[in-house]
C-alpha cells in the first residue's frame, strides 16, 4: 500500500459522502503523521479519516483500511478486503450494476457486484485482484460482496489455481458451490428463456437445477458425471435449487450411483378422501395444469373446452401419531384401485352421476384402508405415485405376545 | 413437486388414535387442549394416557338404528374382540349418515370419528363416537387394525409423560387390565 493509494481511498470515502476534498491536503495531513510523528501508514489513515469525519460531521465511515480476510471467514455486514481470482463473470442485468460474477480464493467462492456508482475499475475473468474495503451483504441466506465507491480494486500478480472443492448436495446452502453430479430427471421447460430443468443428483441426494438460455449454454446429458463449478444455490419456499447457467461444466471420468430422490415411506390409513379426488379435468395450457371447475373454467386461463383428464386422490394419510396431507397421482391411483384413466373416462361419460361416480368408486376402494405410500414428503405433505395396500405380517402378533409374556415375569 | 395454485396453509390435522373398545369404554374424561381458550379442540383422555380428538376403529357393524323424524340420527354398534363402540351420525355428518344407511349388518367397517363423553340423567358418563366416515372393509383390514391397535396400546402402556401422569391420576387403573385386553385381542386373530 502506498501513500498515494491511501490518499485516493480517503478522498473516495469523502466523495461517497458528498464531500469534495483536495488530495494535496489529505497527503499533507498523512505526511505529517508519518514523517513528523513516525506513525505507521494505516494508523495515519485512521487518524486523518477520523479528523475529516469530525470536521464534516459524518459518521458510518470506516476510518482505516479493512482487514484482509479469507472468503470463508466473511460474515454479513463485514467491511472486508480479500484477494482472489475472478472465476465467473456474468455482466450486468440491472442499470445500477456495472459487473457481477464470482470471485474465489483457496477457501471458497463468493458472489460479487460492482455498482455503476462504485469503483471505476472493471475486472476480467481469470485475473487476480485485491478487493479493498468491500461490503459483505446477505440476501436470502447467501452472502455477496458489494463494491461501492469506497472500494478499490487492485490487480495482483498471481498464478495459483484454486481447486474448488465439491459440496455434497445434501450439505448445500444458499450461496456459490461446486458440485459433482449426474442428470437424473428432466422436467418440461415452462419458460421461454429456460433451456433445461429437472433434477441433478450425487451420492447424497438430488436438487432441482435450471439452465437459462444464453450464448454457449448447453443442456446436460444423462449418464455422465459432471463437475459443475461455482453454481448459485437459491432458496425458495424452503426448497433449494441450483442455477448452473454460465457455469464451467466439465464431464469427469468418474462413475457413481446418484440417489435419485429423497423418497420417504409412510405407512398408515387413508382416513379421508376429499372432494376433488377421482377424475379431474386439467387446464391444457402449457405449464398450467390447474384443475378446472365443473364449467371447464381455469382460474387463470378461463374457459378451456379442450381440457386434459387426470386421476388423483386428495386426502389424509394417518398413522395414529400424525396425519399427513396426501396427494396420490395418477399412476398411484391406477395401481391401487385398478381403475385406469381410460376406464375412468368411460365411466364418467356413461354414468348418470358423471365424474362424481369416480369419486364414490375410488373413495369406497381407498377410505379406511391400510396403505404404504412412498414419495416426496415436505412439511407434512406427501406427494406420491406409489401407494400400495399393506399386507398382514403375522410375525408382529407373535412378537407382541412374547412382549406381553415377558412383562409378566 | 408442489401443485400449482395450491393454497399453502399451516393446518395441522388431529391424528386418529387407535384404541380398543374395552379401553375406550372406560374413558370418561374430556378436556380442552387449552382450558383458557374456548375455541381449543376437546380431547378425550384414554386410560393408557393419550389425548384423542379423533379415533380410527375397524370392527363389525352389528346393529344400526334410525332415530327421529325431522332430525334423523343414525346410531350403530361396532364390535371388536374386546367390546363395543357406540357410534352416531346426524345431519351434521351427512356423509357418514348416508354410509350407515346403506350398510347392512353384519359387515366389517372402518370408522373415523370424533369421541365425546356424555353424562346421562342418572349422572353416569358414557363415551361415543360421532362418525365422520364409515366404509365397508375386508377382514384383512380388520386384522391389520387389531395388530396396529395392539402395538399402539402397548406403546402407550410402556410410555411416560404428561398424559400418562394425567391418566394415572384420573383413572387409577392397574395397567395389567389393558395388557390383558391387548392379549385377548391378539389371541382372537
Amino acid at each position: 500500500m502506498t501513500l498515494q493509494d491511501t490518499v485516493e481511498r480517503i478522498s473516495r470515502k469523502l466523495e461517497s459522502k458528498g464531500i469534495t476534498s483536495d488530495p494535496q491536503i489529505i497527503e499533507a495531513k498523512l505526511k505529517r503523521y508519518i514523517n513528523e510523528f513516525s506513525v505507521p501508514l494505516t494508523e495515519a489513515e485512521r487518524s486523518v479519516m477520523n479528523e475529516f469525519a469530525r470536521d464534516y460531521g459524518i459518521d458510518n465511515v470506516i476510518s482505516g483500511p479493512s482487514e484482509t480476510k479469507k472468503i470463508t471467514d466473511l460474515k454479513a455486514g463485514d467491511w472486508a478486503t480479500i484477494e482472489g481470482k475472478v472465476v465467473s463473470l456474468s455482466g450486468s442485468n440491472h442499470p445500477s450494476i456495472a459487473q457481477s460474477g464470482i470471485i474465489a480464493d483457496e477457501t471458497g467462492p463468493i458472489k460479487f457486484v460492482i455498482w455503476v456508482k462504485g469503483p471505476q475499475k472493471r475486472v476480467e475473468l481469470d485475473k487476480y485482484y485485491c478487493i479493498e474495503s468491500a461490503i459483505v451483504d446477505e440476501y436470502k441466506g447467501a452472502l455477496s460482496l458489494k463494491m461501492h465507491s469506497g472500494t478499490t480494486i487492485v490487480p495482483v500478480e498471481n498464478d495459483i489455481s484454486y481447486i474448488p472443492s465439491f459440496t455434497q448436495i445434501q450439505e448445500l446452502k444458499p450461496g456459490v458451490h461446486s458440485v459433482k453430479v449426474k442428470l437424473v430427471q428432466e422436467w418440461e421447460v415452462n419458460h421461454d428463456r429456460m433451456l433445461q430443468t429437472g433434477l441433478i443428483a450425487d451420492e447424497s441426494g438430488p436438487i432441482k437445477f435450471v439452465i437459462w438460455k444464453e450464448a454457449g449454454a448447453e443442456p446436460l446429458k444423462p449418464d455422465i458425471v459432471y463437475g459443475i463449478y461455482y453454481a448459485t444455490v437459491d432458496e425458495y419456499n424452503e426448497r433449494l435449487s441450483i442455477n448452473i447457467s454460465g457455469c464451467m461444466i466439465t464431464p469427469l471420468n468418474e462413475e457413481f450411483s446418484p440417489i435419485t430422490s429423497r423418497d420417504t415411506t409412510v405407512e398408515g390409513v387413508i382416513v379421508q378422501v376429499s372432494t376433488g379426488s377421482g377424475l379431474v379435468k386439467r387446464c391444457p395450457v402449457e405449464g398450467c395444469k390447474r384443475v378446472l371447475s365443473r364449467q371447464n373454467y381455469c382460474p387463470v386461463h378461463e374457459y378451456q373446452p379442450d381440457f386434459v383428464y387426470d386421476l388423483r386422490i386428495k386426502g389424509w394419510l394417518d398413522d395414529g401419531i400424525k396425519a399427513y396431507d396426501l396427494l396420490v397421482k395418477r399412476k398411484g391411483v391406477e395401481a391401487f384401485t385398478g381403475i385406469t384413466l381410460d376406464a375412468a373416462k368411460e365411466t364418467a361419460e356413461t354414468s348418470p352421476l358423471g365424474m362424481d361416480e369416480l369419486y364414490y368408486q375410488i373413495k369406497e376402494k381407498m377410505l379406511g384402508r391400510y396403505v404404504t405410500c412412498t414419495g416426496f414428503l415436505i412439511e407434512g405433505r406427501m406427494v406420491t405415485e406409489q401407494c400400495h395396500p399393506i399386507s398382514l405380517k403375522t410375525g408382529d402378533k407373535a412378537l407382541m405376545l412374547v412382549e406381553l409374556q415377558e412383562g409378566k415375569e | 413437486m408442489m401443485e400449482n395454485g395450491r393454497f399453502q396453509r399451516q393446518y395441522v390435522r388431529e391424528p386418529a388414535r387407535r384404541v380398543f373398545a374395552a379401553e375406550f369404554r372406560d374413558a370418561d374424561h374430556q378436556m380442552r387442549g387449552d382450558e383458557k381458550d374456548e375455541k381449543s379442540p376437546t380431547y378425550v383422555l384414554l386410560p393408557t394416557g393419550e389425548l384423542c380428538n379423533r379415533i380410527f376403529i375397524v370392527g363389525t357393524l352389528t346393529e344400526k338404528q334410525k332415530q327421529g323424524e325431522q332430525n334423523v340420527i343414525y346410531r350403530a354398534r361396532i364390535s371388536d374382540p374386546t367390546g363395543t363402540f357406540f357410534i352416531m351420525a346426524g345431519s351434521y355428518q351427512p356423509e357418514a349418515m348416508a354410509q350407515i344407511a346403506k350398510i347392512e349388518p353384519p359387515n366389517f367397517v372402518a370408522v373415523v370419528g370424533k369421541p365425546n363423553v356424555y353424562e346421562r340423567d342418572d349422572g353416569q358418563k358414557f363415551v361415543s363416537v360421532r362418525a365422520e366416515s364409515v366404509t365397508i372393509v375386508d377382514k384383512e383390514t380388520r386384522d391389520l387394525w387389531i395388530l396396529e391397535t395392539a402395538r399402539r396400546t402397548l406403546d402407550r402402556i410402556k410410555g411416560s409423560g404428561q398424559n400418562q401422569d394425567l391418566a394415572a391420576n384420573h383413572y387409577r387403573r392397574d395397567p395389567k387390565t389393558y395388557k390383558q385386553m391387548v392379549q385377548e385381542a391378539l389371541i382372537s386373530l
